[in-house]
């Protein structure tokens, strides 16, 4: 699966404890330090597509001012593609700074 | 819709917030979820209006609160891949998917085709100096023009055959190149011309005809669909197919038959009738899945509607004959098509 930005941050939001809806929404926020703010449509599609793939499971439902609102938590399938996905980031990002640091010496030299 | 709505269970208490107590927020956003499928909403709303309630706060009805046009996009975008269903979605919404996508192949097929066409025209042209009034003078604006058109043209070919070797965002750059032109010649004299009803009804018609396939195809291959890769024999049979069009031009003009103007009425176009008559009898005989009935059925209409708008600048007689049966024939077989779609699309599962 292709593993776009709002659903790497989704997997991400998720890691430490399980979150409803806004829930996700807000962390997506944090971690991507005001980055990317997911609409609530878009969000539902990313967990849609999440679900589907078995990345992440209903957690519980709570029923809050008559609404019902859901949890959802990491599968252990999710933590591995979260982890597979991020290692594959870091080795680019690693790949980057070496290149940016050779440039950077070889300006120097 | 996704399967994963269906996957996660039924909540077992939705939220029946007090209907006499929600507010003017709520309710227009409630408004905006109705543009998903109602089995999708049966999951989802009460957790969708939750959150979106909490990201907004109390908000006065005073204030006449709406959701922002970004939320009413989302909901709308979401809404879209539901209803035109991927792999894994409910049957009878993975089959108005599957034929939104059929028409968007069958539609670009059509317009790959004409593109290959047009672009060896303009290539002899340009070469051997044929057909000057197609291309202008060398150096003209309107040789510029024509290159400018026929190039865009034979982006429809590309976008054919980026679809079905599963390039799905190359096809969709390139089928909006391909349409441009169209969309060019028909919307800026309709709006410097004034009121539609001045204009001829086949401009209009060219329009959707053009479009109702990139739109297709633009909103069909969404993010839920797997990009499939067919056999190149498939995405270049249009291609030949625009070269024997082609052929059969030359033909006719190096024979200079006398009064075979009703030919010229089987070729670009009227290649299409026949041979989308002889699929829609195959689908009609056999047991093709309604997907395929229903994109048979639009791509015939789309045709019929073109050349019935087309019919009033043909002259009476051979001409005017071989059109109206061309009218007649899609007419008899996309009411049929139409028919057995609709009756072979499974229903939807009942909302508790």
């Amino acid at each position: 699966m292709n593993m776009t930005e709002p659903m790497f941050l989704a997997l991400t939001a998720l890691v430490d404890e399980p979150r409803h809806g806004y829930g996700i929404v807000q962390e997506v926020d944090r971690l991507s330090e005001g980055r990317v703010q997911l609409k609530i449509g878009t969000l539902y599609g990313v967990l849609d597509r999440l679900a589907a793939a078995g990345l992440v499971a209903l957690d519980r439902e709570e029923a809050r001012q008559g609404r019902l609102r859901r949890y959802y938590r990491l599968t252990d399938e999710g933590a591995r593609a979260l982890q597979e996905e991020a290692a594959r980031m870091a080795a680019t990002a690693e790949a980057a700074t070496a290149r940016l640091r050779a440039r950077t010496a070889g300006g120097a030299a | 819709m996704s399967p994963s709505a269906h996957s996660l269970g039924r909540p077992g208490a939705p939220g029946d917030g007090p209907k006499g107590r929600m507010s003017l927020l709520e309710r227009r956003y409630r408004s905006v979820l109705r543009l998903l499928p109602a089995s999708y909403r049966a999951e989802r709303e009460e957790e969708m209006v939750d959150a979106f309630m909490e990201m907004s706060g109390d908000v006065p009805d005073e204030l006449s609160p709406r959701p922002r046009w970004g939320e009413i996009a989302s909901v709308l975008a979401l809404a879209v891949r539901s209803r035109l269903g991927g792999t894994g979605a409910p049957p009878h919404l993975f089959a108005w998917g599957e034929t939104v996508r059929l028409v968007a192949l069958l539609g670009l097929a059509h317009q790959a085709m004409g593109g290959l066409y047009t672009g060896v025209e303009l290539l002899r042209t340009l070469v051997f100096g044929a057909e000057q009034s197609y291309a202008g003078a060398p150096g003209s604006f309107e040789r510029l023009v024509a290159v400018v058109v026929s190039v865009s043209a034979l982006c429809s070919t590309v976008a054919f055959v980026a679809i079905i070797r599963g390039h799905v965002r190359t096809a969709k750059v390139t089928a909006v190149v391909g349409a441009a032109p169209t969309l060019v010649y028909t919307l800026i004299p309709m709006i410097l011309a004034g009121p539609v009803t001045d204009r001829p009804l086949s401009e209009p018609a060219t329009l959707v005809f053009t479009v109702v396939p990139v739109l297709a195809l633009l909103l069909g291959f969404h993010g839920d669909v797997a990009p499939r890769r067919r056999p190149w024999a498939l995405a270049l049979a249009p291609a030949a197919a625009g070269l024997a069009v082609l052929g059969g031009m030359w033909l006719l003009l190096a024979l200079r038959l006398p009064d075979a103007g009703w030919l010229y009425l089987w070729l670009d176009l009227g290649t299409a009738i026949p041979v989308w008559a002889a699929g829609a009898v195959v689908v009609l005989t056999r047991p093709a899945t309604p997907s395929w009935a229903l994109a048979m059925s639009a791509t015939g209409l789309l045709l019929l509607m073109v050349r019935l708008t087309g019919l009033g600048g043909l002259p009476d007689g051979p001409m005017w004959a071989t059109a109206c049966a061309q009218c007649a024939l899609l007419w008899a077989l996309a009411v049929p098509l139409a028919w057995a779609g609709a009756r072979r699309l499974p229903s939807p599962a009942p909302q508790p």
